[in-house]
């Protein structure tokens, strides 16, 4: 992996991060691994929010139906990781 | 996620409700006494949290053509148009809205859900791509979910964030579909539709509008928010429902491009369901004559729905949007919603209840649906009501208003 991407990752991780923390997380501690239904019990709309936040972070179209891959903040880490390099 | 697990999980929603006593599921309406008014738990009750927005439910030509068509046409159709055939009242309520709206393409479906389930499955394949209003009606999530499209949201009522999402989409925004609705049912706010449709068309995109909430109630003509936008000769997609201003069942969509139709040959929610009922149709029918020709009930809805919005507010409740047919006052939390509503209740007044995620924004919103039925006694019941529950909005209110 280079340097780039791992940078790249790391910014992602941090923004999920920043804007979750809002967020209550079951087992006490917010990770990578943290489901964002089971451990957080995001709804419908905080989970719209939180991608609207994400596109306007990294100015890529992030669709709602792509959530279906997603469990984790890693997972989705990764999805938002593929749309920003597809861009470049 | 196993079964039991699913059950035990909306147990638990159905436990948050009943400890905040804010479970709807409780209310059963024992007696209907007129659109404005049911028996509830032994209790005359002034229904202000339905959609009957033009007060039909119980209008004699509305009665009297569904029970024609129950005598002449029997009690259900028991099977779809595609497998059993169509009814020839399918038809003529066809033509009736295609004329109304002077376009070529009209269908009608079994329900409001359905049609959008219908127009959305029928029109869009994987890959394609939807930008809709945050704020969108369950079904037109569900409508893009199941088509297998890629859909984003705008933020809710915001052309500039409609503009930069489509920006975004690059070469895709080009017959991509722009979804919206017209009065929104929850903070009873209206889009902005003319911008946002001339945003669409200027990235080559299709303007799908949902007037579920808005048909027979905006417009000079009761076409709904379009209309009153100027926008008819451009939207491609007009859908709306019969279970609100049109007082039956089943829904509706027209549409000026006459390739509408092909959806009679590859729309599930259209093919595979049975189609309306005769006396259903038969009362949209004579609903939708209603509206045509009686525009008093519309002023008669809009009067009430002034006279509820100026007396609340003088009142000191905040309310989320400008005068419509739908009022919502927002309370801080749930658990003070839920204790209104109940106060109402045993005061004889029914309105909805609506917490998060429901309620858009967080905290509780007590909705309150107007209609051209209710008298303005009962719209001054109403805002007593509100007054004796929460004195203390109430005189927050009176002291503003006298220091002004
Ligand atoms: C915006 C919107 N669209 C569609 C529907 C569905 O309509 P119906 O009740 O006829 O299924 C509703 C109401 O429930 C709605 O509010």
């Amino acid at each position: 992996m280079s340097h780039d991407t791992q940078d790249l990752e790391q910014e992602i991780l941090d923004v999920l991060f920043e804007r979750l923390s809002k967020f209550p997380v079951k087992s006490g501690t917010l990770t990578a691994d943290t489901s964002l239904v089971a451990d957080m019990s995001l709804d419908s709309v905080n989970m719209m929010e939180l991608l609207m936040e994400v596109e306007d972070t990294f100015d890529v179209s992030f669709p709602l139906n792509m959530m279906a891959n997603v469990d984790t903040v890693q997972n989705l880490a990764d999805q938002i990781k593929l749309l920003v390099e597809k861009k470049s | 996620m196993s079964i039991s697990d699913r059950f035990a999980e909306l147990a638990h929603l159905r436990d948050a409700l009943g400890a905040e006593e804010a479970d709807p599921t409780r209310i059963v309406m024992e007696k209907i006494l007129s659109p404005t008014e049911a028996m509830i738990a032994g209790r005359p009750t002034i229904l202000v949290g339905t959609n009957n927005y033009l007060g039909l439910t119980f209008d004699p030509t509305v009665l009297a053509a569904a029970s024609a068509a129950l005598h002449e046409q029997g009690s259900g159709t028991t099977g779809s148009r595609m497998a059993n055939g169509s009814f020839a009242c399918h038809a003529a309520l066809e033509r009736s809205f295609a004329d109304f709206y002077g376009v070529p393409s009209a269908m009608v479906f079994s329900t409001g859900y359905q049609t959008n389930l219908g127009l959305l499955m029928g029109i869009l394949r994987p890959g394609d791509k939807v930008v809709l209003d945050s704020h969108s009606h369950a079904c037109i999530y569900d409508g893009c979910r199941i088509s297998g499209a890629d859909f984003l949201a705008f933020r809710h009522n915001d052309p500039e964030d409609l503009r930069k999402r489509l920006r975004r989409l690059g070469d895709d925004a080009k017959g991509a579909l722009v979804i919206t609705e017209g009065l929104y049912s929850m903070l009873g706010d209206t889009a902005p539709l003319a911008e946002l449709c001339a945003i669409a068309k200027e990235y080559g995109a299709w303007f799908m509008v949902d007037e579920a909430h808005s048909f027979g109630v905006y417009g000079e003509r009761g076409l709904g928010l379009c209309e009153e936008a100027g926008i008819l000769d451009q939207v491609d997609f007009i859908t709306g429902t019969f279970s609100k201003s049109l007082a039956s069942l089943g829904g509706f969509c027209v549409s000026r491009h006459p390739e509408l139709q092909l959806l009679r040959y590859g729309s599930r929610p259209y093919i595979f369901t049975a189609s309306p009922s005769p006396a259903s149709i038969g009362a949209a029918a004579a609903a939708l004559e209603a509206i045509r020709t009686r525009p008093e009930l519309k002023a008669n809805l809009w009067a009430n729905a002034t006279r509820l919005h100026d007396g609340l507010s003088a009142a000191g409740y905040e309310l989320a949007a400008p005068v419509s047919p739908v009022i919502a006052v927002r309370v801080p939390s749930r658990e003070e919603g839920a204790r209104i509503w109940n106060a109402l209740m045993e005061h004889g007044v029914y309105v909805n209840l609506v917490l998060p995620p429901a309620a858009p924004e967080g905290a509780a919103l007590l909705r309150c649906s107007l209609s051209a039925a209710h008298s303005f006694d009962q719209i001054d019941a109403i805002i007593a009501a509100f007054k004796t529950v929460a004195p203390e909005v109430a005189t927050g209110g009176a002291q503003s208003t006298a220091a002004q």
